[in-house]
């Protein structure tokens, strides 16, 4: 009887598994036949599939991506490229430090001009390997049930007062707080970047571990302001319309009101060649542009583009004409820095 | 020796020893790397002791809290007559499909103003915490999300326990306490160690909700240090390597020998009345399904409601993710179960030093975080010749899965060797010449309990599973994981919420078709 039952089970589980294996391969066999060229993605589905389904039907040009976490993925690039297995064409970070891990390690390939020049000369590697695709840019995010935004300090070196004790949400291990930091030291200098993390740290942050956490943190009232880059917000706006959460920026000029650059570039290697190049000036193209802005309410970087209406325009000098190139390297000393003014993360 | 054993063991050890090479690849990689950067445990233990301190005490809070937990209800669904205990056995095993990041935002989210949550605070008159942070929350949350890993092989191991000492204790006036403790306990000692270490090692490893929960844990370090401080990092994934291992081994050397069953006849015997005590047992069944189960639930099902009634949200896009998921689910299942079981039979049967190295490889896969296994294979992979050919392919990503979670599998699939009793393996030796057939109609049917337990264990893993996914599958193939991650990562919550829902559903009729329906209490 027990044979008799566990045959029957035997069976099923067969079955249903043979279905999926069946189901598993045919799935697998329906996909595209050979892709032109292969993307690792930092940026997710929901901030650029769409666009690039948009680039296949207008050019013909099949493309598969990878997605992942930014330095997972550039882990795994310079990995490929140390065996002599790559397999990127294009690498698009949603964070300087990713791509300059990769610059730093010679993985990245000289971008044409016609590429560059279709971006502010501000917003695109000193050398040449990268380009940017959008800004995001760092903000002061607060609630309005308990903060009244008159009272909220004008420039980021005002979170050190004593007043924000134990108030504010940070997040020191995100990569985005650390190219604000390595900002900040380009722009002014190691001692007085030391005193503000002293002063941060002073005032017992909350850390949190991703700019995501912080807004909702925000919202729940658990603190009262955080640091993060502006877009979180306007897409938790369109998740929550009722959520009490809301944008402060720094003045002009200052460390906290910088712009984060998210870039794309070629992996030294690869033979993506002018398809790939196709690919970087269509996202720097009006229709690529336009669907950063408003849909992801990221600030377009090309040429002649602005950002969506309901986010302040804010002009490339702003960011005090940092060399971005200096986010990526450094990154190290940055993190040391953080974590020695007693920061953990 | 017995009959059983077969005279030729060499094949056996063969195999045993290619699994423990393919457990252990990852960790000595990870320490291999630690040691070429450079790292020295001199200059990061200042940073990283703090961190250690705090995985030990969450390893250890919540294995104990699941440990307990764990084996109380496994013991009320399947000993005693509590109401509604076919349901409770379903429900009961829910946490473990959610991936801990997504449960902890659905709590999280259930305390904003407004929340579920903070409501229920505020009904019986409290604040609502301000902050929900730290040590206890995680320890909590982690216990609810964890406990199914205790109960899944003590519910499967007290299915097939015999009853009549029950029977033979009660005629004699013990209580229902009494034959628990001093009877039934006893037997699944075994089980509940097994659960309890998984649990253990899973703390370690575990990212998604002590870093929503602020926790500053070893795993963290790795994460926040994987680019930007590589020695670091390696330095932290090395440690848990090995104190992962050494914990195993004190674990499973002083967990005494549990001998295989005596006969076959596993009789249920009459379920425990709990009577008056009902109302107390349901307590516990309701708590852990209210935090592990129904407020995460609550909050998903808000936030996909309102992306879907607001057409923001299309469906249409999960179906291939849905397939891909699921078919992956199963055939890694069925793999580890066959990679685990020669290694489970080596160590309840032959009990030798084959088997004891056997059990620790395949357990100490799961303390190294999913990521740090995927990029270690990825480069082991890349750098071996004609494994290479693998790389971004479905088989590597099964073999991640295997190894990752094989630990997972191990334990059930040993509480089913050790319910196939020795005598009968003897007798059958007389009848049926055949080792595979002997296996195929005898052995496997008789461990069905624990195989079915491990099966699902290692299949709800897998749908949740993320870094490795991410990182080593072909270029392009989505699963409901990396749709769920996605959309979470950039805060799209309608649409994680939607993901997440399917990835339930996934899980719960997976887990029911395959693993709670073949509960023997149907023959009762």
């Amino acid at each position: 009887m027990v044979s008799a039952t566990v045959a029957v089970v035997n069976r099923r589980l067969l079955l249903t598994s043979s279905v999926f294996l069946v189901a598993g391969l045919f799935g697998a066999s329906c996909s595209e036949d050979k892709p032109d060229l292969t993307i690792y993605s930092g940026r997710t589905d929901d901030l650029i599939g769409p666009l690039l389904k948009d680039f296949t039907e207008a050019t013909g040009i099949k493309v598969e991506v990878k997605y992942g976490q930014s330095p997972d993925l550039a882990l795994l690039i310079d990995e490929e490229a140390e065996a002599g297995k790559v397999s990127a064409d294009l690498f698009i970070s949603q964070s300087p430090g990713a791509m300059g891990y990769l610059e730093d390690r010679d993985r990245l390939q000289t971008m044409p001009a016609s590429a560059l020049d279709l971006v502010p000369v501000g917003v695109r590697d000193d050398d040449n390997h990268w380009v940017g695709l959008t800004g995001r840019q760092r903000v002061l995010v607060y609630n309005t049930n308990s903060i009244d935004a008159s009272t909220l300090p004008t420039s980021v070196f005002g979170l050190t007062d004593a007043a924000w004790s134990g108030k504010i949400g940070v997040a020191p291990g995100n990569g985005s707080f650390q190219d604000f930091v390595t900002a900040m030291r380009v722009t002014e200098g190691e001692a007085e970047t030391a005193a503000f993390l002293e002063g941060l740290a002073a005032n017992d942050p909350v850390t949190y571990e991703n700019n995501n956490a912080i807004v909702e943190a925000v919202a729940r009232g658990e603190v009262e302001v955080g640091l993060v880059n502006h877009y979180y917000n306007y897409r938790r706006l369109v998740e929550l319309p009722s959520s009490p959460t809301a944008n402060h920026v720094f003045d002009e000029g200052d460390p906290g009101a910088l712009l984060i650059i998210t870039g794309v570039a070629a992996i030294e290697g690869s033979n993506g060649g002018d398809k790939a190049m196709e690919l970087v000036k269509w996202l720097l193209g009006p229709q690529a542009q336009e669907y950063f802005a408003n849909e992801t309410f990221e600030y377009p970087l090309a040429n002649g583009t602005s950002p969506s209406g309901e986010i302040p325009a804010i002009g490339f000098s702003d960011v005090g004409g940092i060399d971005f190139a200096d986010l990526g390297a450094g990154v190290e000393r940055t993190r040391q820095m953080i974590t020695d003014a007693g920061l953990s993360g | 020796m017995h009959s059983w054993a077969g005279p030729r063991s060499w094949p056996r050890h063969v195999v045993v020893a290619l699994t423990v090479a393919l457990f252990l690849a990852p960790g000595l990689f990870v320490v291999w790397r630690a040691l070429r950067l450079g790292a020295s445990i001199g200059d990061t233990l200042g940073e990283l002791r703090g961190p250690a301190w705090r995985s030990a005490q969450l390893a250890v809070l919540v294995s104990v809290t699941a440990a307990l937990l764990g084996t109380l209800l496994a013991w009320l669904i399947t000993c005693t007559d509590l109401p509604g205990r076919r349901i409770w056995s379903v429900v009961l095993v829910f946490p473990l499909a959610l991936p801990s990041f997504v449960g902890t935002t659905g709590v999280l989210a259930g305390f904003t103003p407004g929340g579920v949550l903070a409501s229920l605070w505020e009904l019986f008159g409290a604040t609502p915490p301000r902050r929900i942070r730290g040590l206890l929350p995680a320890w909590l949350l982690l216990s609810a999300f964890s406990y199914p890993f205790v109960l899944l092989p003590v519910a499967a191991r007290l299915r097939t326990l015999r009853r009549a000492f029950d029977d033979s204790a009660r005629m004699l006036g013990a209580s229902s306490f009494e034959i628990f403790v001093r009877i039934t306990l006893p037997q699944v000692r075994s089980a509940i160690t097994g659960g309890t270490l998984i649990v253990a090692l899973y703390m370690l490893s575990e990212f998604g909700a002590v870093q929503l929960l602020g926790f500053d844990t070893l795993t963290r370090v790795i994460y926040a240090t994987r680019q930007v401080d590589r020695p670091t990092s390696f330095m932290a994934a090395a440690i848990l390597f090995v104190s992962s291992i050494a914990v195993v081994t004190l674990v499973r050397s002083t967990q005494g020998q549990v001998a295989t069953e005596t006969s076959a006849s596993s009789r249920a015997g009459e379920p425990v009345r709990l009577g008056r005590l009902t109302p107390v047992a349901l307590i516990p069944c309701v708590v852990a399904v209210a935090v592990g189960v129904v407020a995460p639930l609550w909050s998903l099902i808000t936030l996909a409601q309102r992306g879907v009634s607001d057409g923001r949200v299309a469906l249409d896009g999960l179906t291939d993710p849905l397939i891909n998921t699921g078919s992956m689910a199963v055939t890694s299942a069925l793999i580890t179960l066959a990679v685990v079981l020669p290694i489970a039979i080596s160590g309840v049967r032959h009990r030798d030093i084959t088997g004891r190295i056997g059990a620790i490889a395949v357990v100490a896969g799961f303390a190294l975080p999913a990521i740090v296994i995927a990029l270690a294979i990825a480069v082991l992979t890349l750098n071996t010749p004609l494994l290479d050919r693998l790389y971004q392919t479905l088989p590597l990503l099964v073999i991640a899965y295997v190894v990752h979670f094989g630990s997972q599998a191990l334990g059930c699939v040993e509480q089913g060797v050790r319910s196939v009793s020795t005598s009968l393996l003897d007798s059958a030796t007389l009848l049926e010449p055949s080792r595979w057939r002997r296996m195929l109609h005898i052995e496997l049917p008789l461990m069905r309990h624990g195989l079915f337990a491990g099966g699902g264990l290692v299949m709800l893993a897998v749908i949740k599973e993320l870094p490795a996914t991410l990182l080593l599958a072909p270029i392009g193939f989505r699963t409901l994981s990396t749709e769920v991650w996605a959309s979470f990562e950039e805060g799209f919550l309608a649409d994680a919420a939607v993901a997440s829902l399917a990835l339930l559903l996934v899980s719960g009729a997976l887990t029911w078709l395959l693993v709670l329906r073949e509960s023997p209490s149907r023959g009762r």
